[in-house]
């Protein structure tokens, strides 16, 4: 389906609109109000961005660096190029320790791989536990619709509707008793599981760590509890030291949440050392590429600082508008707008660069000063490089330039143009129909023009103002 | 001093009265006002429609017309900013037109921005408003250029006026240029949270300072059927041509 498909869709539907002006309050203000508690929000931002800078520019040593200590640790470290390389890798490990369920903790990049579809085609059950995550699994695989709050666009009513359904029991509405309903069908899932999947918020070169931020214990249970460990996660998320971990903990949870800090904070090492109760016997990272390279010394490098925090689409305008499904991949809002060109390819997600009012509350909320609508817009410039944009849109931006570098051919449009939208509008303060913008004029009307141009105005000596 | 008004294309086309409004308060001001009389557009509709090659010729036409004002003042933060904070990235770090386009941005300011912070006026002597005002914050004066004290500071100064603040007065109108056509659902929607909030303020008139918006604004509240909360630049409230 088009984009504009998609969104017209969105606007309609009235579950998802009554969520995202819910969302603003749980969002928004408690970000706002929890950030305030840093002594320098804005040094902190800084401090962040030079982190994930320093990261980037020397990242072949970081990953390398980390690749020696985290094999020291006992672990293998494993780079998965694409989708296909993640499916087959985890496939592989799967096989070779005999694993036939899969207990899964949130990750977006086994979303960007469509991991589960080929576990269950290579005959093993992934099984999701975050909370948001599991209720889509049941859901027939759904897709989620935001970054942290997968469920961002489910009522609680649909959730009762699938639970009962599912899991055959009576229906429940009480919050916490469906929460108590998915942890009950959840445990045994976890016992039997032979095998742990997560994500990494961060690995740390200086000591072969993942870092996994979480809310939900299901992180910790994936993690610890089966034979196999396997983090996957993208290649940008290296950092050198602990030290950096602390400084981009005080911003991720208080950007994400607006948490000062969430439930839980796991910082995993190794292998199940002997002296050790707990933790897998095997550990596997899957560093994975995906087109990150790529942008390693490109114009878009700074889109890699992205700690994926949400932050941008919670308060972005149009995603709060339409929500992250009409983002069409798996990243929506302002930073899914960035990476989805740039991942699935330019030609594949032409809407998304303009889908934007470049209106910057993205990159001022953004807590590693990604620039956001500047990479949007240099995506746009990309299209037209390439001549990617529609040719009506090419011959209407050619010739308004051409006309507006001639003084006295736009003096003369204008002159006509004002004249014919006073016209139109009757006499009356306001235009109903605008046949040349008609889809402006679908949601509103277009103010009339006073009549005349400033500068016949002006040439005629006027100093004060026309009706 | 020596100012050039940069009236904007906006302006120039549908509502002239801004563009006198803002001579006006130069003058009264003190300033020496020129308005080159072959200015059109700052290309910011090109620079944001990725257009590279248009917006650089604009910009050398802009910095042709207004090289020679000491000053170069805009009723637009959009256009403001587009002067100020892109015109240095369309050439080359060390090229002869990055250093005058340089130059020029920094001599170039939004019109609260500048009346507060370089003409430094302390009354405004035909300001005239009897009711509420909010105030609508546009994105690119706020965020580009920090233009937020300078407006209400203004609107402070005129007798009569009572300044009521809407909730987000910071969230984009849903406005965008050419978003609000090519995407004129999604940009309505948004439009209409704005006009929510403009509305449960309680105020007489939203004002604000970048035309774009008024019109996003105004053609929402009249499409909502709200005939009587008013639309108005800031400009016009500060010469006081608000009624007219």
């Amino acid at each position: 389906m088009h984009f504009k498909a998609r969104v017209g869709e969105k606007l309609a539907d009235r579950i998802l609109q009554e969520n995202l002006a819910k969302a603003k309050p749980k969002f928004v203000d408690s970000r706002a109000k929890v950030m305030l508690e840093l002594d320098d929000i804005e040094a902190t931002r800084e401090a962040a961005k030079q982190i994930r800078n320093r990261s980037l520019e020397n990242l072949d040593l970081w990953l390398e660096t980390f690749e020696s200590k985290a094999t020291e640790a006992g672990a293998q470290v494993h780079y998965a190029r694409d989708s296909q390389e993640i499916c087959k890798l985890v496939v592989d490990i799967a096989r070779r320790h005999g694993v036939r369920k899969i207990t899964k903790s949130k990750s977006m990049v086994t979303e960007e791989a469509g991991l589960n579809r080929a576990l269950e085609a290579a005959g093993i059950q992934p099984v999701e536990t975050d909370l948001g995550e599991y209720i889509l699994q049941i859901n027939d695989n759904e897709p989620p619709s935001h970054i942290i709050a997968p469920v961002f666009h489910k009522s609680k009513e649909e959730i009762s509707d699938l639970f009962a359904r599912t899991h055959n029991t009576p229906r429940k509405t009480d919050i916490n008793e469906l929460t108590r309903e998915a942890r009950e069908q959840l445990r045994p899932h976890f016992l039997s599981s032979d095998m742990g999947i997560s994500g990494g918020n961060f690995i740390i070169a200086e000591t072969g760590s993942v870092a996994i931020v979480t809310n939900e214990g299901n992180g910790r249970l994936c993690t610890t509890l089966p034979k196999v460990h396997v983090v996957i996660t993208g290649i940008e998320k290296a950092i050198a030291t602990l030290d950096d971990l602390s400084t981009l903990l005080r911003l991720l949870p208080r950007s994400a949440t607006g948490q000062a800090i969430t439930n839980y904070v796991s910082v995993l090492t190794g292998t199940k050392r002997p002296d050790e109760f707990d933790g897998p016997e095997h550990l596997y990272f899957i560093l994975v590429d995906n087109g990150r390279a790529d942008l390693i010394g490109s114009e878009f490098q700074d889109m890699l600082r992205c700690i994926r925090c949400g932050a941008c689409m919670n308060h972005c305008p149009v995603y709060q508008t339409i929500g992250g499904h009409a983002y069409g991949w798996v990243y929506p809002g302002p930073m899914g707008s960035v990476l989805t060109p740039l991942y699935q390819g330019l030609e594949n997600a032409l809407d998304l660069p303009h889908a934007a009012t470049l209106c910057n509350q993205c990159g001022v909320v953004c807590p590693v000063k990604i620039p956001l609508p500047e990479l949007l817009r240099k995506l746009r410039e990309k299209q037209v490089e390439r001549g990617l944009r529609p040719l009506s849109e090419r011959i209407a931006l050619r010739a308004w330039a051409w006309v507006a570098r001639r003084p006295a051919l736009y003096a003369l449009g204008t002159k006509i143009g004002v004249r014919y939208l006073k016209w139109l509008a009757s006499g009356k303060d306001r235009i109903k129909v605008l046949g040349v913008a008609p889809a402006w004029t679908q949601g509103r009307d277009f103010p009339a023009p006073q009549g005349e141009t400033f500068r016949e105005l002006y040439a005629r000596g006027q100093r004060d103002c026309a009706r | 001093m020596r100012v050039g008004l940069f009236v904007t294309c906006l302006v120039d086309m549908m509502r002239p009265r801004i563009g006198f409004s803002t001579l006006e308060l130069l003058e009264s001001a003190g300033c020496e006002v020129v308005v080159p009389a072959t200015q059109t557009c700052c290309g910011q509709p090109a620079w944001n429609s990725g257009d590279a090659p248009a917006t650089r010729a604009l910009a050398l036409k802009l910095l042709a017309e207004f090289e020679a004002c000491d000053y170069v003042v805009v009723p637009s933060g959009s256009c403001g900013g587009m002067i100020r904070s892109h015109y240095g990235e369309l050439f080359a770090r060390d090229s002869e037109e990055s250093r005058r386009l340089d130059a020029l941005s920094a001599r170039t300011y939004e019109l609260c921005d500048f009346l507060v912070n370089v003409a430094r006026i302390d009354a405004l002597p035909n300001a005239d408003f009897r009711g509420t005002l909010t105030y609508h914050d546009s994105c690119s004066g706020l965020r580009e250029l920090g233009v937020k004290a300078q407006p209400r500071v203004l609107l402070g100064k005129v007798g009569g006026a009572a300044l009521l603040e809407m909730n987000g007065c910071e969230e984009c109108c849903g406005f965008g240029g050419t978003f609000s056509v090519k995407y004129g659902d999604v940009s309505a929607a948004i439009a209409e949270r704005k006009c929510r909030n403009i509305q449960s303020s309680g105020a007489d008139a939203v004002v604000l300072g970048d035309l774009g918006c008024i019109l996003n604004i105004e053609g929402k509240l009249r499409r909502m059927g709200d005939e009587k909360t008013r639309v108005l630049h800031i400009a016009e409230v500060l010469a006081g041509k608000a009624d007219a």
